[in-house]
């Protein structure tokens, strides 16, 4: 087993993180044609995951993950437009299924694809004014999430956690009390060596469980679990440090840390939290 | 990235095996234990006499250091077919792993035949004096003086912790060689053989047993030691501690979790940490790949250690309190008995929870591993 990128994933990593630097101030839909156009969408499972990991870094605000993750693998195709997938039988929390163009139901019947419009789903307020979940009502729902949903999610918490980690280095290097940095203080380095530690942890499992999809290996089902919980994890760690050591500039609306605090729970929150991941791998 | 075994690893992994089916030593031939980390029995000596032989012993070397050019996959599937069987394939871990390596990639010539391969021959064992009453954490603080007098250095001071000091050969021992330079500059290290004169070693026991004797304090009077013995250029010490030791840290940490394997077999249980324990596991063994395989940051390796020992520590606690009262009992087994397996691993639970600060201490605590996570990676102020 190898387990590094190759040159091509490598230079993949290089410009998607190039493009989502140059890209950030773009509005919505000119951000989404961009992803078309370099055909992120039909990335297989670990140049996904890196694309992914770099979105989520951005706190993307387009339907690329549930295009990706949610719709694709249910539909077996891509969709007109974007897309999401209800697989969890009942409908709740469907991320983006309020804007999506096209969604796909695992149904009893086998997967069914509907038109968007023609769901009306409605879109549930949450903490996170920027995140889009929202509830479908639909007849004969069974649960079954895709490896992939989980995989996504996984490495894109990865990437808030990250941005997380990035914006503390950053002001605890800048923000002085007593007279130094207050970077220099103990407490606070191992807060961030923890945090970083963590993030490794679940960026080897997230990549990991995409090497499983795209080889389809029979360890897949474990592998997505492990990376779910252990984004989970991480997430943990990284809100509680990174919130804490802000001081109250992170309690405010103003400063971008709340944005991905947000994304990252959400990413624990969704299709399952660390500790229903680990019970999965209990049985 | 590839999951796909490639089919030269395969090869490798199904001639090692082979290997092991016809040579490994009986349980009979093994009834004697090693008493410490120094203390290797006739039986293993002959044992690990054959890996060198055989080129089994440190495969990526060459034949003449007891391998065979092995490729780095090769040797993470020599590692984990011996940790699957529960296998050691020297009872002298530290002075296979970290004694021997160092020579290899710091000693002259003549240091690699007097002393590298009689260690890997398993003809003489080896202790590691670093650690100083004053100098635990803060190494480089360590006073032991080293002057150099004609052809030799005259050795005073003192080493502590010194596992395996009082069965051991050789120790490869850190002194001070330049009082007046910064304290990181002015360090040597030298091959201090332990029937030197003027060299008195005492074990101590360790909190498993006062009959536990692995810890020394080794004390050093006006001890003569040839200038020949001195090994990396003088007060070049500090690069030989850090050593550019190349993949053989990161090997030791993939190493590592394949042992934690067997703690994942000992203790099977339907609570939440046994799931933790298994992605601890895992993330160890992918990180230690990602480490071997591309040119990232060899500081990287605190990663490692601070992970896989803080994870092995926390899953020996809840193993403990898994069982309730009834891991107060000891002395008794929680593994499988295996003869060529080190009897610490498969001891008591509250043994192996204590023993499991073994890995949070030695050779850099986990607060100094995020010490240098912190400053050394992301960059803080020191
Ligand atoms: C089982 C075992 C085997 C060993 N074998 C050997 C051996 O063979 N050869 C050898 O030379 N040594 C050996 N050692 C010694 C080992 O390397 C030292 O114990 C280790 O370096 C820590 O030093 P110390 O025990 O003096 O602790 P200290 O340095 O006194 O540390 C005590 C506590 O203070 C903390 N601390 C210290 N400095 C800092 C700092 N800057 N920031 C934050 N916290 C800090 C530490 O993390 C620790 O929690 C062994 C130790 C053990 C436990």
């Amino acid at each position: 087993m190898e387990f590094e990128f190759d040159d091509e994933q490598r230079l993949l990593q290089r410009v998607v993180r190039e493009t989502v630097t140059r890209t950030r101030s773009l509005p919505e839909d000119q951000l989404w044609d961009t992803y078309l156009e370099l055909g992120w969408l039909e990335a297989p499972p670990v140049e996904l995951a890196i694309v992914l990991e770099e979105l989520g870094y951005a706190a993307d605000p387009t339907p690329f993950l549930a295009t990706a993750t949610w719709f694709a693998p249910l539909a077996g195709r891509l969709p007109r437009g974007s897309g999401t997938g209800v697989f969890d039988g009942e409908g709740r929390f469907v991320l983006d299924a309020d804007r999506a163009d096209e969604i796909a139901l695992l149904t009893s019947e086998g997967v069914v694809v509907r038109d968007g419009k023609d769901l009306a789903a409605e879109r549930l307020s949450v903490f996170d004014p920027t995140l889009h979940v929202a509830r479908v009502d639909a007849p004969d729902l069974v649960a079954g999430v895709p490896d992939l949903a989980l995989m996504g999610l996984a490495v894109s918490t990865v990437g808030s956690c990250r941005r997380i980690l990035d914006l503390v280095v950053a002001h605890v290097k800048e923000r002085h009390q007593f007279g130094v940095p207050i970077g220099s203080f103990q407490a606070v380095k191992h807060k961030a060596a923890d945090m970083y530690v963590a993030i490794e942890r679940a960026k080897v499992l997230a990549y990991f469980s995409a090497l499983t999809i795209a080889e389809d290996d029979p360890r897949r089902g474990r592998a997505v679990a492990m990376a779910k919980a252990a984004a989970g994890d991480c997430q943990r760690v990284c809100f509680r440090n990174g919130f804490q050591l802000f001081g109250a500039m992170g309690y405010t609306w103003e400063n971008e840390l709340q944005i991905h605090l947000k994304r990252a729970k959400a990413g624990d929150l969704l299709l399952g939290t660390a500790s229903e991941h680990r019970k999965a791998l209990l049985v | 990235m590839r999951l796909a075994p490639d089919p030269e690893v395969e090869k490798f992994r199904a001639d090692f095996s082979a290997f092991l089916d016809t040579h490994l030593p009986t349980p009979e031939e093994a009834t004697v234990r090693s008493k410490s980390s120094a203390d290797i029995p006739d039986w293993a000596r002959r044992w690990q006499r054959t890996l060198f032989d055989e080129g089994w012993l440190l495969p990526a070397q060459p034949p003449e250091y007891g391998g065979r050019n092995a490729t780095l996959p090769q040797v993470v599937a020599h590692l984990e077919e011996l940790s699957r069987r529960r296998i050691y394939h020297s009872f002298n871990p530290q002075g296979l792993n970290i004694i021997a390596a160092s020579l290899l990639t710091f000693g002259t010539e003549q240091q690699k035949r007097d002393w590298a391969i009689p260690l890997l021959r398993a003809e003489i064992t080896a202790s590691l004096g670093m650690s100083e009453p004053g100098a635990g954490s803060d190494l480089a603080g360590l006073r032991t003086r080293a002057v150099l007098d004609g052809d030799h250095f005259v050795v005073n001071g003192q080493k502590v912790w010194t596992s395996g000091a009082h069965d051991a050969d050789v120790l490869l021992t850190f002194v001070r060689t330049d009082p007046d330079a910064p304290k990181h500059k002015g360090i040597s290290v030298l091959l201090i053989p332990t029937a030197s004169e003027g060299l008195v070693r005492r074990p101590f026991g360790s909190i498993a047993a006062p009959d536990d004797l692995d810890f020394n304090e080794v004390f050093f009077t006006d001890v003569r030691v040839p200038k020949e013995n001195l090994v990396g250029p003088l007060n070049e010490g500090w690069r030989v501690a850090n050593g550019s030791l190349g993949h053989e840290r990161t090997l030791l940490w993939v190493h590592y979790a394949e042992r934690m394997d067997g703690l994942i077999q000992d203790s099977p249980c339907d609570e939440e940490w046994y799931a933790t324990l298994q992605m601890d596991v895992q993330a160890l063994r992918l990180l230690g790949y990602r480490l071997l395989g591309a040119d990232r940051n060899p500081v990287e390796i605190s990663v490692l250690k601070l992970l896989g020992s803080e994870a092995a520590q926390s899953a020996e606690l809840h193993a403990l309190e898994h069982h309730g009262t009834e891991a107060l009992l000891h002395p008794v087994q929680t593994g499988p008995y295996t003869h060529m397996n080190i009897e610490a691993f498969t001891a008591s639970w509250f043994e192996r929870y204590a023993r499991s600060f073994g890995g949070t201490i030695a050779g850099g605590t986990s607060e100094i591993q995020r010490n240098i996570i912190a400053e050394r990676i992301l960059g803080l102020p020191r």
